[in-house]
C-alpha cells in the first residue's frame, strides 16, 4: 500500500474517534467519557511504569482526564488525539519526577494504594524463572538495579527512555509530546542510555 | 565512518530508527571494529536487564478506583455555558485564521484586483447599454416570463391576478423593480409565489401569495410536496398574520389524509396557534384520518386544554366517534 493509502486508512480508521472528539467538544459528557475508556489503560500503564505508585498513577489519571476535559475545546486536530493527550500525561508526570527528585523520594519498588510494596517481578509470568530459582533471583535483582538506575536519570531522560523502550513510540512523536524536535530526543535517548550502562556497570 | 557516530547509530538500530542504508553502512563498521562490537554489547545487556523492570497492566481495581473518582469529579464541574463553548469555537477559528494570514492577504488583493477591473467593465458596458435603451424605448407586449434568479429577488411588491384569467402578475426588486408576468402554471411565477409566502415586511403580500398558491393546491395542480407544499405548511406554521395561515390551512386540507408531514402540521395549528379560528377550522379538517393514533392524542389533549370550549366540544364528538369507526 502506498503512503497516501495508508494516510486514508488512518483517517478512515480515526473517523469514529473525531465523531467522538467532536461531540466531547459540543459539550456530551458520554462522548468525553467514551474517550476516556478509550485511553485510560496506556494513560495508567504509563503514569504507574514511570512513577512506580498507584497513588501517583490515580492522581496523574484524574489530573489528566480533568484537563483534557476542561482544553478539549482548544483541541484542533492538528495532531492525533493519542498524542495530545499523552502530552498532558507526560508533562504531568515529568512534574512528579521533578518533585520527586527534590525530595529526592526515590522509589526502587512500586507501592500500591494502602501503601504496601508491589513485588512486580513476582507477578511477571516467566516460566523459565520457575524452573530456576537462582535465575529468578538475578533477575530481581537485575530488576532493582535497573529502577535506580533510572531513578538516577534526569526526568527528561527518563521520559524519553520510557517512551522509546517502554511504550515503542516513535522518535518524531516522542518529540511532538515533549514539544520539541525529533533530533532533540533522539540526543536524549542517547544519553539516557549512555548513563543507564554506566550506571548499571558500577553497580556490578 | 567513526566510532562516535557509530555508537550513536547503535541505539538507533536498536531501536529502529535507523534508515536501511545507514543500517548496511553500521553493519560493515561493526565487523571491523571490536570496540564499537563492544557497545553494541553492552546495549543488549542494558536491554536484558530493562527487561526485569516490565511494563504491567495495571491492576483491575486501581482501574476501577481513578474512573470513579474522576466520574466524581467531573460530575462536581459545572456544566459548560454556551458562550464559553462559542468563545472556544471562536478562539479555534481565530486560531486557524492567524495559521494562514499570508494566503489571507493574498486573497484579499486578488479579490480587490479582480472586483477593480469587473467593476470597470460592468460600469462600461452598462452605460452603453443604458444609452442604447434610451434611444429605442419601446411598450413592446409583454414577453414570455424569463426565470428569475432568484438570489437576485430582494423582495416582491405585488401580486396581481387578471380577473377571469389564469394570468398572474408579480412585481419584485432587484436592484431594480422587475417586473415578470404568466400564468399560474408557469414555474417562474409558482417560484416567486413561494418566495413571496414568506416576505417578512408585508402581510398582504403574504396573504395574495398563499391565497394564490393554496388555491393551486385544492385544485390539485402540482401541489408537489417539496415545492409548494412545503411552503404552505411554514406559513401555516410561522405566519405573524392569521389570514394568511388560515389560507395556507386550506390549501393544505386535499393533503391531510396521504402526507404525514401534512397532518402534523395541521396538529401542530390545532395546539399551538393561538387563534380559535385556526383551531376551529384545524379541527374541521381531521376528519378523515380521526382514528389515526397521534390524532387522536392531540385531540384528547385539546379536548382538556383548549380555550374555547366549541373546540373541546368538537374534540370530545371526535372522540366519541372513534371506537365506532374503529
Amino acid at each position: 500500500m502506498n503512503g497516501s493509502g495508508r494516510a486514508q486508512e488512518r483517517l478512515r480508521d480515526r473517523a469514529p474517534e473525531m465523531e467522538l472528539i467532536r461531540e466531547a467538544q459540543a459539550g456530551s459528557r458520554a462522548a468525553f467519557d467514551a474517550l476516556v475508556r478509550q485511553y485510560e489503560q496506556q494513560v495508567l500503564r504509563l503514569a504507574l511504569h514511570l512513577t512506580g505508585s498507584e497513588q501517583d498513577a490515580e492522581d496523574i489519571y484524574q489530573e489528566a482526564f480533568l484537563k483534557a476535559y476542561r482544553y478539549l475545546g482548544n483541541f484542533r486536530f492538528e495532531c492525533s488525539f493519542y498524542t495530545w493527550i499523552y502530552r498532558i500525561v507526560t508533562n504531568l508526570c515529568l512534574d512528579q519526577l521533578r518533585r520527586r527528585k527534590t525530595r529526592r523520594e526515590e522509589q526502587a519498588v512500586v507501592v500500591d494504594h494502602s501503601g504496601d510494596e508491589i513485588d512486580l517481578l513476582a507477578s511477571v509470568s516467566d516460566n523459565r524463572s520457575f524452573s530456576n530459582p537462582e535465575r529468578e533471583l538475578d533477575r530481581k535483582v537485575l530488576g532493582q538495579h535497573i529502577q535506580e538506575a533510572l531513578g538516577k536519570l534526569t526526568p527528561r531522560e527518563r521520559m524519553v527512555f520510557e517512551l522509546k523502550h517502554y511504550q515503542g513510540l516513535r522518535l518524531r512523536t516522542i518529540g511532538e509530546m515533549l514539544n520539541t524536535t525529533e533530533e532533540t530526543a533522539k540526543n536524549t535517548l542517547f544519553r539516557a542510555t549512555k548513563k543507564l550502562r554506566a550506571h548499571l556497570a558500577e553497580m556490578r | 565512518m567513526n566510532c562516535e557516530l557509530a555508537h550513536e547509530r547503535i541505539v538507533l538500530a536498536a531501536y529502529g530508527e535507523l534508515p536501511d542504508e545507514q543500517v548496511h553502512e553500521l553493519e560493515r563498521h561493526l565487523t571491523g571494529c571490536p570496540e564499537c562490537q563492544v557497545e553494541r554489547e553492552q546495549l543488549s545487556a542494558l536491554a536484558a536487564a530493562a527487561a526485569c523492570h516490565p511494563v504491567l497492566e495495571p491492576p483491575a481495581n486501581l482501574t476501577a478506583r481513578a474512573r470513579l473518582r474522576l466520574d466524581e469529579a467531573l460530575d462536581a464541574l459545572p456544566p459548560k455555558r454556551w458562550y464559553e463553548r462559542l468563545g472556544g469555537r471562536l478562539m479555534n477559528n481565530m486560531a486557524r485564521l492567524q495559521a494562514a494570514p499570508v494566503a489571507v492577504a493574498l486573497l484579499l488583493l486578488a479579490g480587490t484586483g479582480a472586483g477593480a477591473i469587473g467593476g470597470y467593465e460592468f460600469a462600461m458596458n452598462r452605460a452603453a447599454h443604458v444609452a442604447a435603451q434610451a434611444q429605442v424605448e419601446t411598450l413592446a407586449a409583454p414577453q414570455a416570463p424569463a426565470t428569475p434568479k432568484l438570489d437576485e429577488v430582494a423582495n416582491i411588491s405585488s401580486i396581481v391576478r387578471q380577473p377571469n384569467s389564469n394570468m398572474v402578475e408579480v412585481r419584485y426588486n432587484r436592484v431594480v423593480p422587475q417586473r415578470v408576468e404568466g400564468s399560474l402554471e408557469d414555474p417562474a411565477i409558482r417560484q416567486l409565489l413561494m418566495v413571496a409566502s414568506g416576505d417578512a415586511n408585508s402581510a398582504g403580500i403574504r396573504d395574495d401569495s398563499v391565497g394564490l398558491l393554496a388555491a393551486e393546491c385544492r385544485a390539485g395542480r402540482s401541489c408537489n410536496p417539496a415545492g409548494i407544499r412545503d411552503a404552505l405548511m411554514t406559513a401555516l406554521r410561522y405566519d405573524r398574520n392569521a389570514n394568511v395561515r388560515e389560507k395556507a390551512l386550506r390549501g393544505l386540507e386535499p393533503y391531510i389524509a396521504e402526507d404525514m408531514r401534512v397532518r402534523n402540521a395541521v396538529l401542530e395549528a390545532l395546539l399551538y396557534d393561538n387563534d380559535a379560528r385556526i383551531r376551529g377550522e384545524a379541527i374541521g379538517l381531521l376528519e378523515p384520518v380521526e382514528a389515526d393514533t397521534t390524532v387522536r392524542q392531540v385531540l384528547s389533549a385539546v379536548a382538556t386544554s383548549d380555550q374555547s370550549p366549541q373546540i373541546r366540544n368538537v374534540s370530545r364528538q371526535l372522540l366519541s366517534r372513534v371506537p365506532e369507526i374503529q
